[in-house]
């Protein structure tokens, strides 16, 4: 064995990691080689040495220490747990966003507005006596009538869909209405009434 | 509480239990600055470090795996922290290179003054304690990290590795040249 093998086998000893063959074959060798028995001795030393000073004399953490990481803490930031909700899906928080806005908006939409408003493509027949939208019997409305914001009495014919939104709806054993008749005086069904109106008339504008 | 193990405490720590942390750091002040100490030789810096390991600890907690010691994780934010220290205090100039107008032996590292910042407790040392408190302060610092983890924590190679995030085999190649640089320094003062 050579003495530069020998002494990376004397650290492997020191580090406890010497297998017992080895440390045969390090033996016979220190048995004929002064130099690497003296180096042998010089590693033991040092590394107790190192032992014995490192730990020597060591002085502690003032006792102040602990309060003062314990004080310096970030004050606890308490997540609310919808906030993390947000965080993990960020579509559905931008949808609920803007059925949110559409809500707010189309409900002081619905509020504020009272003024009667009649629609439909053959008003000239239909009677008007203040808040009340008459159709008179034995006439005809061709086409689709809606009414917001006032009370209907039907005693005539609508040929088309009848809508009466934020109102009453009167039908006289003489009306004929030939398509739907609705009255709209939820909320929720006028907004949606709103949103598929908006999308209708945009795509034929 | 003092019953718990460390897993436990760590568990209840990372929930927010603030008595659980204050344990931890009661278990492991003393490490912390021991370490510190050891590499920095100021008090007051090593001060600092505890404070700072701790604080990152608590910021931390969501990059902590449980497969993990919390000690070795804990000597890690350690050490990056000394060894940043260690960094700014030095000129920046490469140790390893040598100096022609010295005898061939000088390198960088012997012409880094001692720190003499000398801690109080410096003064009761023998002179046998000074001259090897002397080599381990003239140890360059990636050998110095090491040793100081492994004969005053008394770390595995492993651990050690662990904490340094690097394979055992560097570790190893390390101590033994770390062991190497102290006994030649050693070798005509004491030997």
């Amino acid at each position: 064995m050579e003495c530069k093998q020998a002494a990376s086998l004397m650290h492997d000893y020191l580090d406890n990691e010497l297998p017992e063959e080895q440390a045969l074959d390090l033996k016979s060798h220190l048995d004929r080689c002064v130099s690497c028995r003296t180096r042998l001795k010089e590693l033991e030393q040092t590394d107790m040495l190192m032992f014995a000073a490192v730990k020597h004399s060591l002085p502690s953490a003032s006792d102040d220490v602990l309060n003062q990481i314990m004080s310096n803490l970030p004050k606890k930031r308490r997540q609310q747990p919808w906030l993390g909700w947000v965080k993990r899906h960020p579509a559905l928080t931008a949808a609920a966003m803007f059925l949110l806005v559409m809500l707010f908006s189309t409900l002081s939409i619905w509020k504020s507005d009272d003024q009667l408003v009649v629609k439909g493509a053959d008003l000239d027949k239909v009677r008007i006596e203040g808040h009340t939208v008459i159709v008179p019997e034995g006439t005809a409305i061709a086409g689709d009538l809606t009414i917001e914001n006032g009370n209907t009495e039907v005693y005539g014919e609508v040929e088309g869909n009848l809508t009466v939104i934020d109102g009453s709806l009167y039908q006289a054993s003489t009306a004929k209405i030939a398509g739907d008749a609705k009255t709209i005086d939820q909320a929720l069904d006028w907004i949606w009434y709103r949103i598929t109106n908006t999308f209708t008339e945009v795509a034929y504008r | 509480m003092a019953e718990l193990s460390d897993a436990g405490l760590v568990k209840l720590a990372r929930k927010g239990n603030q008595d659980a942390f204050a344990e931890l750091v009661e278990l492991y002040k003393d490490k912390v600055f021991h370490l510190a100490y050891r590499m920095l030789n100021n008090r007051h810096e090593s001060e600092d470090i505890v404070q700072e390991t701790f604080l990152r600890v608590y910021k931390n907690w969501d990059k902590y795996d449980e497969n993990q010691k919390f000690s070795t994780w804990m000597y890690r934010i350690a050490t990056n922290l000394c060894i940043d220290r260690l960094r700014k205090r030095k000129p920046n100039f490469s140790l390893d290179a040598e100096l022609n107008d010295q005898d061939g032996t000088a390198d960088g590292y012997s012409l880094i003054p001692g720190d003499n910042r000398t801690p109080e407790s410096e003064f009761l040392l023998s002179e046998t304690q000074q001259i090897i408190h002397q080599a381990i302060a003239g140890l360059p610092a990636k050998y110095k990290t090491i040793m100081i983890l492994r004969y005053l924590q008394e770390l595995s190679l492993q651990e050690i590795g662990d904490i340094l995030n690097m394979p055992v085999t560097t570790v190893k190649t390390r101590v033994h040249r770390g062991r190497e640089f102290l006994r030649k320094r050693l070798e005509h003062k004491l030997f």
